[in-house]
């Protein structure tokens, strides 16, 4: 019995040891003479993945000296593990990562590689992309970021209950909260909206502090080495959003529900509007078959800012500054951003493209080519307000916004907090 | 002479390897983390700036720290309550003569909900909780009380007491265990005794069971408090922190501020005031529990 027991140990500790060593030795390809890219996306979900795949093996394909080891992170998590895994030795040759601010600390690290040169080497590639979608990856007129989609956020409606009370998109804020009002006269539930996480109602508050606030105020605020925040549209902005909890236009619970469960009560028909992005367009379309529509976030008359300008960003790719392989990783980029590919993009998955031409009446969904024409008409871009100023002061609003929503603190005293981490981190961006 | 030498060096020889572990994995980290909480850095940025004491000033003076605090020590006091008190009470009916026979069952029913794990029962809780589809609102409707529905994780005044509750579910189980095992082991000659002399079960419970588990009692009791400090993953799958900050603890703190503020030196700040608080708690334990002969 002893020696059975002892035997069983010896042997699970020579299995262990052998798989240890296995996993060592496959890891390590480059000795067989080829490039290993290691490349992180964020969508691990399993109607986007594949795409990912087929790309991948067809560039393995064409391109037999270089492989590529590519990895997922969903959504959420991956705005820990970049900043974990940047800081380790083993960073991705190629990574996901948002425009805006979120791309730009990691450019004051010096931890992305400047693109300029390659962009400008290869004006064909260069010119393809829509310009407002090369812009937000930007920073000091240096290109840090390659797109991947062209991401835009829009109210869609039910069509059935717009019809039954005889209503119409709404142009300006003040039609909008008149549809509102008889909405919920008539027993509707106004405004879906799951705010278990919280950028949810950020991405209200995006468009509504870029309508509100003037340009350069703005651009001067979000900017963590000058941000005051003092402008009294923030304040404004974030009181016309209270407003809407107020009247009672959201749904029940917002606070615990999550996006996915909202979406899913909108297209049961327990809702008349939602605020979604331009990628969820193809599955609103898929539950609702045509009885829907969308339109941009309305006309504020009085607000300081342009009015023309939508509110969505690019998301996409960013290159190690560490990376040994630098051309080949552009090589990569090249290839997935290539016509071909955004076109793949554009009917596989249903994605809008920031390649100028890819997503067209013909290759994608009628509204998502229409939401892709409005951003390119668009004066500019509100990037993601979670995204656009420095973590800390996101991370205030993002927190806080649920305690609005909840009723347990007012806009003025949200907007102070905001007030006082900017100037914090205004002393410690140098 | 030579001998107790040998002797001593032989023992030295036993001794430094499991000695330079800890002094690595422990004591070094320790250390390490303190001589970082003196910086402003983050994962990503090669540079740091000598920051010095500022941010132990900035942590006291934070707000949040202060409702991280009042969130741990309700879930040590609640879990000290629930866990060390109603574990004991439930390890004591299962022993009682009449339920005995049934123990292994009820033994097992208790038990399963601490070997789930947190990922699992986080993701179950936030489903149990939720108000629309969730069962704790549907059963409060079904017994007529529908109006104590509410929306647990998103109201931040209960949002503290509905995590905290869940950790009540997972280990209350795992402590009766604990103290069903060291009661096993009171001779029976005691009660037998007791119930010659005609004491009440309470009284029996009270003057014999108790002082005789004494010291897991007290070994359950520092785990569950230590526990609670320690706190992280519950919350941060169930609310990360929300709704706003409401159930902010000390472990998703230094999480928000290392890995989302990008404030290192700021999260390895919080983690000396933890380390500061459990090496205080476990130093009670050992003044009170002087030996530890049981564990």
């Amino acid at each position: 019995m002893k020696m059975k027991a002892k035997l069983l140990l010896v042997v699970m500790l020579i299995m262990s040891l052998v798989v240890a060593g296995c996993s060592s030795s496959s890891s390590n390809e480059e000795e067989s003479g080829k490039v290993v890219l290691k490349f992180l996306h964020k969508w691990p979900q399993p109607e986007f993945a594949p795409y990912f795949e087929e790309v991948v093996k067809e560039f393995e394909k064409q391109n037999p000296d270089i492989k590529i080891k590519m990895e997922a992170i969903a959504d959420e998590p991956i705005k820990d593990k970049l900043r974990v895994i940047l800081g380790g030795n083993e960073v991705p040759d190629i990574m996901f990562s948002w425009s805006g601010e979120f791309a730009r600390k990691f450019v004051r690290a010096d931890a992305a590689l400047d693109l300029t040169p390659y962009l400008n080497e290869d004006a064909a590639w260069k010119d393809g992309f829509i310009p407002a979608s090369l812009q937000p990856f930007s920073s000091n007129g240096k290109n840090y970021g390659i797109p991947l989609r062209f991401n835009g956020k829009f109210f869609i409606y039910n069509k059935e209950i717009f019809e039954k009370y005889h209503l119409e998109a709404p142009k300006t804020w003040d039609e909008f909260l008149d549809v509102l009002e008889t909405l919920k006269k008539g027993g509707e539930t106004p405004l879906i909206l799951g705010n278990q996480s919280p950028w949810a109602a950020i991405h209200y508050l995006t468009g509504l502090n870029q309508k509100m606030v003037a340009q350069d105020v703005r651009m001067k605020d979000y900017n963590p080495a000058s941000g005051e925040f003092t402008d009294p549209g923030y304040v404004k902005a974030m009181e016309m959003f209270a407003d809407l909890n107020k009247k009672g236009y959201f749904m029940k619970n917002v606070n615990s529900s999550s996006h996915d469960m909202a979406k899913q009560l909108f297209f049961a028909g327990k809702g008349a509007i939602f605020y979604v992005e331009l990628e969820e367009f193809p599955d609103a379309d898929k539950n609702m078959k045509g009885n829907w529509g969308f339109f941009p976030m309305p006309d504020i008359t009085e607000g300081k800012g342009s009015q023309k300008y939508i509110t969505g960003a690019p998301d996409g790719f960013i290159v190690s500054s560490k990376t040994k392989h630098p051309d080949e990783a552009i090589k990569f980029l090249k290839f997935l951003t290539s016509k071909d590919n955004a076109l793949k993009l554009v009917k596989q998955i249903g994605w809008p493209s920031p390649i100028d031409g890819a997503t067209n009446p013909d290759t994608a969904l009628k509204e998502v080519a229409e939401g892709v024409e409005y951003m390119k008409q668009a004066e500019g871009m509100a990037e993601w307000l979670d995204t656009d100023v420095h973590a800390k002061v996101a991370d205030v609003y993002l927190s806080n916004i649920q305690l609005l929503l909840d009723g347990s603190k007012s806009p003025d005293k949200i907007i102070k907090e905001v007030q006082d981490v900017a100037k914090q981190v205004k002393s410690e961006v140098e | 002479m030579i001998k107790t030498f040998r002797n001593r060096r032989t023992a030295l020889l036993y001794i430094v390897p499991a000695l330079l572990l800890i002094l690595f994995f422990v004591f070094l980290p320790i250390v390490l983390n303190l001589y970082n909480s003196l910086f402003r850095w983050n994962s990503f940025d090669a540079g740091r700036t000598f920051v010095g004491l500022k941010y132990y000033v900035r942590l006291f003076q934070d707000p949040v720290f202060l409702i991280a605090l009042k969130n741990n020590s309700l879930y040590a006091i609640i879990s000290l309550v629930f866990q060390v008190g109603g574990g004991l009470i439930i390890a004591a009916i299962l022993e009682d003569k009449l339920i005995r026979r049934f123990q292994p069952f009820f033994r097992t029913v208790f038990f399963i909900p601490s070997v789930i794990s947190i990922a699992v029962v986080g993701l179950l809780w936030q489903l149990l909780y939720n108000p629309e589809v969730g069962l704790v609102n549907g059963a409060l409707k079904a017994i007529g009380q529908a109006e104590w529905g509410r929306s647990w994780l998103g109201d931040s005044e209960v949002a503290i007491y509905a995590v905290v509750a869940v950790s009540q579910w997972q280990y209350t189980g795992y402590m009766a265990m604990l103290f069903l095992i060291a009661m096993q082991k009171i001779p029976l000659e005691y009660y037998e005794a007791a119930m010659i002399d005609g004491a009440s079960k309470i009284k029996t419970f009270f003057n014999i069971t108790v002082p005789q588990i004494k010291e897991m009692l007290l070994v359950g009791s520092v785990i569950t408090v230590i526990g609670a400090f320690k706190v992280f993953d519950e919350v941060y799958i169930m609310t990360f922190g929300g709704p706003g900050r409401s159930t902010e603890v000390l472990g998703t703190m230094l999480y928000r501020a290392a890995f989302r503020n990008d404030e290192m030196g700021y999260a390895s700040t919080i983690g000396t005031v933890v380390f500061v608080i459990t090496l205080v708690l476990s130093l009670i334990q050992m003044k009170l529990g002087k030996s530890g002969q049981e564990v």
